[in-house]
């Protein structure tokens, strides 16, 4: 049959019934080939941005020297290496000066991945360069020069050995890591440490060696170095170098993928709709050429042959539109991108693709099969049955291929598992209210006027088709809902997490004596500041009587001897949750300790066990009491063990605090120093800015995202209006014919599309609750919070949306005579 | 032909011959357009059976009688049955096409200047009169040159005067491709230019046959 599809497409085209269909497609695809193509665009460059803050793709840590033999096979994979070593030291400065400083050792290649920041001249204009200190020359931390009184040229000793200053670090990349090593910095060579003879066996220190490369080379270096690991020795990949990076970007990773699912559904939706409608219109069609001669294997060649053209068609613009989402994103935020993005490669693209081609054939194709089985006896009489309703198969093949489509575009089936569970619930409980609903109104309606009488005998004349559009339209809100408030909670908990002020300082080792000073002296300069919490060096050594193995013999992340500070508190500290136990009486001195959960899970301690603890030479019993969880990203001074104020009272403290420093008023470190010299002050904002903007543009990302969606979802509302206009359009057109007032039908449509919107919006918001609720807490790991707002939100939007569209898709019934209205259908 | 519960033609036996031109008549509901619809294999029967030019219908399933349909039979409605998405030209290629005849273009050309479209075989059926509009379906039914030709109620949506001219044509382009011409129509001036006519009421054949 030479009728081509081609032909056929371009009829249609002009004839306009493929626009919302051809519009849900390119959506479709859109949405899902932009989003995949911008995470995974954002992925390459924050992996690498990542790995900056291991100075290395890879990096393995150790209390001891690990074997050159490591770094031998890894060079030999292909790699490149680097060794660092850091440790507290004593500096000491011609004179009697002297500094307890953090010492960093580095070789030449340090660092692999990321710029060390120098500068010439302490406090002076910061450069980026690419290899540390030569041999026989240190930089300092700026901060060292007056302390330790000295310029450049001048020499410091570490040890035994005399190093020549020759410059200040600025910044490290891989600085953040190392935020418990006291003190400012000193940077020396790797091979000048023999000659300090510092390192004996038992000294605090910290080797690393530093690995970068291809990710094959990496993951074959990796799989031959794990088994060698011995107890203590560690491998660190991104995600250990910086976590709160890395758990944002998590979270905003799987919203995108949940946004992007939620497209996906979004569109099917609209293009089952708008299919089934243009079957429905294509029903006199088929019947005419069948009439003409066409068999129905003709007739579901044509269609097929259409239905391919026009996913070609709609691939293509998708593909583009997607692209063109993913570079809108991108340049937007190209300020604040830390790194390059990464190229996407072709897959997203695929993925938009298989989309495309998946949507088609499970929610496309089956009410345009059916049109090979309409009888051509309507060409004679137009009250022959029209075969587009769905069958129960239908619906399960639809159901099946979204719920894959959804696994395979997010990976994650819980996340899957909550959306259907949200949709199920909606379309179950949704068909019942419902019907019962609509049956409702019309006892009210019977009362009303004319106007009301009018929608409500429509609402009610066509109830399975309208509840069957209630629970669309409800799944549509829903949807949207849901992304908005999962938007909405996740930018809020960044928001709170990291607020503008949000301590960027930690103040250590302030003496007992220094207390009183130092608080006045922060206060006098504006500074907000935590409360001052006791420090005291404690160490494990066993748990119920039972000594635990010591750091040599054990896992680092196990049960193991290990030092950890303490502090004391009356009350709950203020971020901190009772998650088992309770809290002690103010005033006790009975010998009990509040541990942190995490650590006591790792630790194996349970409320009620038996700790054994040593600060310096004495021993401490006591009594786990309760358990609490904190947030570790909050910045605010937390610890591991709390105990009443009296247990430790005896023993010597030290005290610490948290504070926020603007930008502006950096300079004022530097006094502080000079006046309190003892006291460490550690500079965390330069981390806290870096994952500040990261988690801004993905927040920004995510409003985009937000936006495209919600187009997806007009599309829905419209193609679900439009399914039932035809009907809607008849009826009135014969009203107006016998007189009816433009205000009475106008007003009867409006009454009936805004009871639709009253009930989806309700159902929807029902729903949206309960699956946000159970994608907080199962997906999106969020404590869950019962929304207010979203009520009005919800109803008020199904309201004013559906009756919008919908009386605008029936204005042409009051302004064109009802005669060609009636002719059009 | 009997419904299981309601029988809406009854005892119906009729033989019409090659180039003959039969009207059937009735009122509103006798039966008339069922009639139609089972002989020119658009419907099924229950019972009975129909048989032209030695295919028996009852014999063929939907594809068959579609296949059949585009080979033997041409069809003119009374409500045009243009597809609107196609313009004058492409509506009278359709059957053709459908055939897969190669010069389906030249043919609906010709068909259509026989009908006086000539000038306006670009045009959609929309920017048409009703009486052009079934110029255009009277051409898209001989394109094909169908043996058997059906015809209902070919002027019910015209005034009187259009409807004389498009039946005029209707004849005048049957004699001369020498169609076999059913016509059903509740006009007894229009029954009377056929040869023969057939009375339905009730389902019943009353008179004629």
């Amino acid at each position: 049959m030479s009728v081509t599809a081609t032909r056929m497409l371009a009829r249609d085209w002009r004839g306009g019934e493929l626009g919302v269909l051809m519009m849900a497609l390119i959506l479709a695809v859109g949405v899902v080939s932009g989003i995949s193509a911008f995470t995974t665009r954002l992925q390459a460059a924050l992996e690498l941005e990542s790995h900056r803050f291991l100075a290395a793709d890879t990096v393995v840590r150790s209390g001891r020297e690990m074997p050159a033999q490591w770094l031998q096979q890894a060079q030999a994979s292909g790699l490149r290496v680097a060794t660092t070593l850091t440790f507290p030291s004593m500096v000491y400065a011609q004179g009697d000066a002297m500094q307890l400083a953090s010492i960093k050792a580095v070789s030449d290649a340090y660092p692999l991945r990321g710029d060390l920041k120098f500068s010439e001249q302490p406090f002076g204009d910061a450069v980026t360069i690419t290899n540390g200190p030569r041999r026989g020359t240190v930089w300092l931390d700026s901060r060292l020069f007056p302390l330790l009184d000295v310029t450049l040229g001048d020499a410091v000793q570490v040890g035994e050995a005399q190093l020549k200053v020759t410059g200040a670090v600025r910044g490290e990349p891989d600085q953040a890591a190392g935020m418990f090593g006291y003190g400012p910095r000193l940077l020396m060579h790797y091979e000048d440490i023999a000659a300090t003879e510092v390192i004996q066996p038992g000294s605090r220190v910290e080797f690393r060696q530093l690995y970068a490369g291809d990710v094959g080379d990496m993951t074959d270096f990796t799989q031959w170095l794990e088994p060698q690991l011995a107890p203590g020795q560690r491998l660190m990949t991104v995600s250990d170098g910086q976590p709160g990076i890395s758990n944002a970007l998590d979270r905003a990773e799987r919203f995108l993928l949940l946004a992007g699912s939620l497209g996906v559904v979004l569109a099917g939706v609209a293009i089952a709709l708008a299919a089934r409608r243009f079957s429905e219109r294509h029903n006199d069609y088929v019947a005419v050429m069948k009439s003409l001669g066409a068999t129905s294997g003709a007739i579901n060649q044509l269609y097929g042959k259409s239905l391919l053209l026009l996913g070609a068609v709609a691939t293509v613009c998708g593909c583009l539109l997607g692209w063109g989402i993913q570079a809108l994103f991108f340049t937007l935020f190209a300020d604040q991108l830390p790194v390059e993005p990464g190229p996407s490669g072709p897959r997203p693209y695929l993925i938009g693709s298989a989309t495309a081609l998946t949507c088609l054939l499970s929610f496309a194709w089956p009410p345009l099969r059916r049109l090979g089985q309409a009888s051509p006896l309507r060409v004679l009489r137009k009250d022959v049955a029209v075969f587009t309703r769905g069958t129960s198969g239908d619906y399960l093949f639809g159901l099946v291929a979204v719920s894959l489509l959804m696994l395979w575009y997010s990976g994650d089936w819980r996340l899957t598992l909550a959306l259907l569970a949200g949709l199920a619930v909606t379309v179950t409980l949704g068909m019942g209210l419902a019907m019962t609903l609509l049956k409702g109104g019309r006892l009210v309606g019977m009362s009303a006027g004319s106007i009301w009488r009018l929608a409500l005998a429509g609402l009610q004349r066509r109830g399975a088709a309208n509840a069957l559009q209630v629970v669309i339209f409800a799944m549509a809100i829903m949807l949207l809902l849901v992304l908005v408030l999962v938007r909405t909670s996740l930018v809020d908990e960044w928001q709170t997490q990291l607020p503008e002020d949000a301590p960027n300082h930690f103040m250590i080792n302030i003496g007992p004596g220094d207390v009183q000073a130092v608080d006045q002296r922060l206060r006098e300069e504006g500074i907000s500041s935590e409360a001052l919490y006791p420090m005291i060096r404690g160490r494990i050594m066993a748990v119920q009587g039972v000594d635990l193995p010591t750091r040599d013999q054990a896992d680092m992340d196990g049960p193991r001897q290990r030092e950890v500070n303490f502090t004391w508190s009356e009350t709950l500290p203020e971020g901190n949750e009772l998650v088992a136990g309770d809290w002690w009486q103010p005033g006790t001195d009975a010998a009990m300790v509040s541990v942190e959960l995490e650590f006591a899970q790792r630790m194996g301690i349970e409320v009620g066990d038996r700790l054994s603890m040593l600060v310096g030479a004495q021993p401490l019993d006591v009594t786990v009491s309760s358990l609490r969880s904190l947030d570790w990203q909050s910045m605010r001074p937390n610890f591991f063990m709390v105990f009443p104020p009296e247990v430790l009272a005896s023993y010597p403290a030290t005290f610490m605090t948290s504070f926020h420093l603007d930008p502006d008023n950096k300079v004022f470190l530097n006094d502080f120093i000079r006046e309190f010299p003892t006291v460490t002050v550690i500079e965390m904002d330069l981390v806290i800015e870096q994952i500040r903007s990261i988690i801004q543009q993905v927040s920004g990302a995510i409003e985009l995202v937000l936006v495209v969606i919600l187009a997806t979802g007009a599309l829905v509302l419209i193609a679900g209006v439009q399914a039932s206009v035809d009907e809607r359009l008849h009826e009135s057109s014969i009203l107006r014919a016998l007189g009816a007032r433009k205000q009475l039908i106008l007003g009867g449509l409006l009454i009936e599309f805004a009871a639709l919107g009253l009930f989806a919006g309700l159902l929807a918001t029902i729903a949206a609750e309960i699956s946000v609720a159970i994608l907080q807490v199962t997906a999106m790991d969020m404590q869950y919070s019962p929304t207010p707002w979203l009520w009005p939100l919800g109803i008020g939007a199904g309201v004013v949306l559906i009756a919008g569209l919908g009386v605008f898709s029936c204005r042409r019934v009051v302004s064109h005579p009802p005669v060609a209205v009636l002719r059009e259908l | 032909m009997a419904g299981s519960e309601l029988e809406i033609l009854k005892g119906i036996s009729l033989e019409i011959k090659s180039g003959e031109s039969v009207a059937i008549v009735g009122a509103s509901g006798s039966g008339k357009s069922t009639l139609l619809g089972l002989l020119a294999g658009l419907d099924e029967t229950s019972a009975g059976r129909i048989i032209i030019n030695d295919t028996d219908l009852g014999q063929l399933d939907e594809d068959g009688r579609a296949l059949f349909r585009g080979r033997e039979v041409g069809f003119v409605f009374q409500s045009f049955q243009l597809l609107p998405a196609l313009t004058a030209l492409e509506n009278v290629m359709l059957p053709l096409e459908l055939k897969g005849e190669a010069n389906a273009r030249e043919q609906a050309r010709h068909y259509l200047e026989r009908v006086e479209l000539g000038e306006r075989m670009d045009h959609y059926p929309r920017q048409m009169s009703g009486g052009e509009q079934q110029r255009v379906a009277i051409a898209r039914a001989f394109a094909a040159r169908p043996r058997i030709l059906f015809a209902d109620e070919p002027t019910g949506n015209l005034d009187t005067r259009t409807g004389g001219h498009i039946i005029d044509l209707l004849f005048e382009i049957n004699n001369q491709e020498g169609t076999t011409l059913v016509l059903v129509t509740h006009d007894m001036t229009l029954a009377q230019r056929c040869q023969r006519r057939l009375v339905l009421e009730a389902g019943e054949l009353v008179e004629g046959n």
